[in-house]
């Protein structure tokens, strides 16, 4: 068995080596893959090529992309995500979103769904329904994701804010359709901003029908205010004996977490899934902005009146990038931006809020930002 | 400035406004960036690849017509200058970052070349285009080897240098590899005091090995064994494609730096320099030369080195609409604007070279 596995690593290295010694490029794939986009526009040998088969709204504000996977994607399980990634306007973009259908009815139609949020001031989520209306064509990687109803169901307590609901309505349509009776007992606290704003509600409802366990608050934020130590008390009382889900927007993540030490819930019972990045908005009186260099785990806060590059941060905090001309021309600092938003002031442009490339001499951090550093 | 000084530099008020029509210039054909770019990229990528793959196998059908061999080594010279100029060297310095695509993307992208493109970028995209024509700073001008202007003291050597620049041009891909390589001093002479390298120095040894190595390996072992029976003339086509492209892309760089009227500069007069001064020696630095779309594309649009250098980060293909807005501009402020047809550019480039063999008439007086 170790043999046969070591001799598939030595075949799978070795075909490495050939493709980068006779290529030049990191796979044979790589190499052809402008060819082979020829015939299948936007195809990527690395992400799975599928079909958009509906756009369907859910509310104002938000809408489902209805997906056919690619026949080599792998599957999922409930409360996981994918990164869809499209091309527009030459330029590939990539969001992760949690996959909002359950794996049951994916066996069943061969279709996951996505539930998207339209961000205000966002670049790709107002724009996706209009480009993928007509049955568009959109690449996903495989599911990936620790956030997911442990196989022995223990008793439970979800919390969602807003479109955080998503990976939640996965979870519950999968024990909905799964044969067996589920009796442990489900709680789930659903925050929106208004009642318009509560999704998927009658599907949460039918659901409640069909699994005994299960019990949903729809909680009215303008009405009963915000997640608290209170609402605990009163929604779900025996909440310490539960396994806690947590998926909303950061603030909410973060509140939620200190509420619940506090009570006494151990962090190993907490699960929490950030939700997609928060809506930017760039004003001129902008807060004190964040600073997150992943790799050293280092983080810096800045000043707003003392505008700095995010090279000069890097190295106020004894981070050493590459550079070189440090006026924005060689190119040697770039580095990828793992979210957020960047001002660059050399083209006067700023950034998408998503995964990208930046040069740090001539970038100034506008919303909290992330750097792979 | 040393070389045709009968143009005084503009009062920094002068150069600001110049500067400022140059951001323009930028701006607005930035704000075209977009699918009509990566469409082009692709396909030209595209063409790249036919004509790798086409090449390869024509040579093999060498055995049934010496004509298949030729159009072979046409098709794979072709692919080799397309993934150097066109495609490696503007990836390389940036200018499809936006695209989000790993394959084509700055850093990471490695050619079809001896040089080790980590190598390449360091002191192509930051020494020469951040210190252009610099002496002591742009490694670049004369690549050590050649004496082309007065700040470079005269040694019998020079004599001989149209030899050297043509041994150059026809191992091109050697110099250029071998470029950081020498700089630092890695093999042979005095190590330099100061060193700006961020990989040690035998990281350095190393990639240059390798890269050189990994060439050699697929364009003299591989594809040759791979067609065994064929092995010498896989083997002797290879080895023309790599020459020809080494002639072709050393012809255009020095129709882009070494032209007649190309000026240097000394560190002391870039100190500090503003926007408008920056933009000013590049242009002063650099030269154009003018033909068909095919010659353009060919030269990876090096066919406007002036536009390059002042944009290094546009994509290329959108340098010949701006090199007229740009000329305009260098007319308005009545700025050199070096640019003439190719013929014409190269024969100033063999005149710089001969002339520069002599030694000088008399000692210049230091200012
Ligand atoms: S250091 Fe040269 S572009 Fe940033």
């Amino acid at each position: 068995m170790s043999i046969s596995i070591n001799r598939a690593d030595f075949i799978h290295t070795a075909w490495r080596w050939l493709a980068r010694n006779v290529t030049n490029n990191s796979s044979f794939s790589a190499y052809f893959e402008p060819l082979v986009q020829m015939f299948y526009t936007q195809w990527r040998a690395d992400r799975f090529r599928s079909n958009v088969i509906d756009v369907r709204r859910e509310s104002a504000d938000m809408y489902s992309l209805v997906i056919k996977p690619n026949k080599r994607w792998q599957g999922f399980e409930a409360g996981q995500y994918i990164e869809l990634t499209v091309e527009k306007e030459g330029a590939w973009v990539s969001r992760f979103f949690s996959i909002s259908s359950s794996p049951a009815y994916f066996e069943q139609s061969g279709l996951i769904e996505l539930s998207i949020r339209i961000q205000e001031n966002g670049q790709i989520t107002p724009w996706l329904p209009q480009a993928l209306k007509a049955g568009g064509v959109v690449n996903i990687s495989q599911a990936a994701g620790e956030f997911c109803l442990e196989r022995a169901l223990t008793p439970t307590l979800m919390i969602a804010g807003g479109s955080g609901i998503t990976p939640f309505r996965s979870m519950l349509q999968q024990l909905a359709r799964r044969r067996e009776v589920v009796s442990q007992p489900i709680s789930l606290l659903y925050y929106a901003r208004s009642s318009e704003h509560f999704l998927f509600r009658n599907e949460l409802k039918t659901f409640q029908q069909q699994l005994p366990g299960l019990v949903v608050h729809f909680i009215d934020t303008r009405d009963v205010g915000f997640f608290s130590e209170a609402h605990l008390l009163s929604y779900c009382e025996d909440f310490r004996s539960r396994d806690v889900y947590i998926c909303g927007p950061s603030p909410m993540i973060v509140h939620a977490r200190k509420v619940l030490q506090g009570q006494g819930v151990k962090q190993e019972q907490i699960h929490y899934e950030f939700f997609g990045p928060e809506p930017v908005s760039l004003d001129e009186d902008r807060e004190a902005s964040n600073v997150l260099f992943q790799q050293s785990g280092k983080q810096v806060t800045t000043d707003k009146d003392q505008v700095k590059t995010l090279l000069a941060l890097a190295e106020e905090a004894q981070i050493k990038p590459v550079t070189g001309c440090r006026i924005g021309v060689c190119h040697q600092c770039i580095c990828q931006k793992k979210s957020g938003v960047v001002y660059n002031s050399k083209t006067k442009t700023y950034s998408d809020t998503g995964q990208e490339d930046i040069q740090l001499c001539v970038s100034v951090p506008v919303a909290d930002v992330v750097l792979e550093l | 400035m040393s070389t045709a000084t009968n143009n005084a530099r503009p009062d920094s008020a002068t150069l600001d406004a110049f500067a400022q029509d140059l951001d323009q210039i930028r701006s607005t054909t930035m704000e075209k960036v977009g699918q009509e770019d990566a469409n082009y990229i692709r396909n030209v990528i595209r063409v790249q690849r036919i004509s790798e793959i086409g090449g390869r196998v024509a040579l093999v059908l060498g055995f049934l017509s010496p004509i298949w061999w030729v159009v072979g080594v046409l098709l794979l010279t072709l692919a080799k200058i397309l993934d150097n100029m066109e495609i490696g060297h503007n990836v390389m310095h940036g200018q499809y970052d936006w695209m989000n695509d790993p394959n084509i993307n700055g850093k990471r992208f490695e050619w079809d070349h001896a040089a080790d493109s980590d190598s390449w970028r360091r002191y192509h995209n930051h020494e020469h285009h951040t210190y252009t024509n610099i002496i002591g700073k742009d490694r670049d001008f004369g690549y050590g080897l050649l004496r082309l202007s007065d700040d470079t003291r005269w040694r019998p050597k020079n004599r001989w240098q149209i030899l050297t620049y043509l041994n150059l041009s026809i191992l091109f891909e050697l110099g250029v590899a071998y470029h950081e390589v020498a700089g630092e001093r890695i093999f042979m002479g005095k190590r330099r005091k100061t060193s700006n390298l961020p990989i040690t120095r035998k990281e350095l040894r190393n990639a240059f090995f390798s890269k050189a190595g990994r060439q050699f390996f697929k364009d003299y072992v591989f594809f040759p064994l791979l067609c065994f029976p064929m092995f010498l003339p896989v083997l002797a086509g290879n080895f023309l494609a790599n020459i020809l492209r080494n002639l072709w892309t050393s012809t255009v760089i020095f129709c882009g730096h070494f032209t007649e009227d190309i000026h240097t500069f000394k560190m002391e007069e870039c100190e500090n320099e503003t926007q408008g001064e920056w933009y000013y020696r590049q242009i002063l630095g650099s030269s154009n030369f003018e033909g068909s779309r095919w010659l353009h594309i060919l030269s990876g649009h090096l066919s406007c080195q002036v536009e390059h250098h002042l944009f290094p980060d546009v994509p290329a293909h959108r340098y010949p609409a701006m090199a007229k807005e740009v000329e305009a501009v260098c007319r308005k402020y009545n700025i050199p604007y070096n640019t003439g047809s190719f013929g014409q550019q190269y024969l100033t480039v063999v005149k710089r070279v001969l002339k520069y063999s002599l030694p000088p008439k008399q000692v210049p007086i230091e200012a």
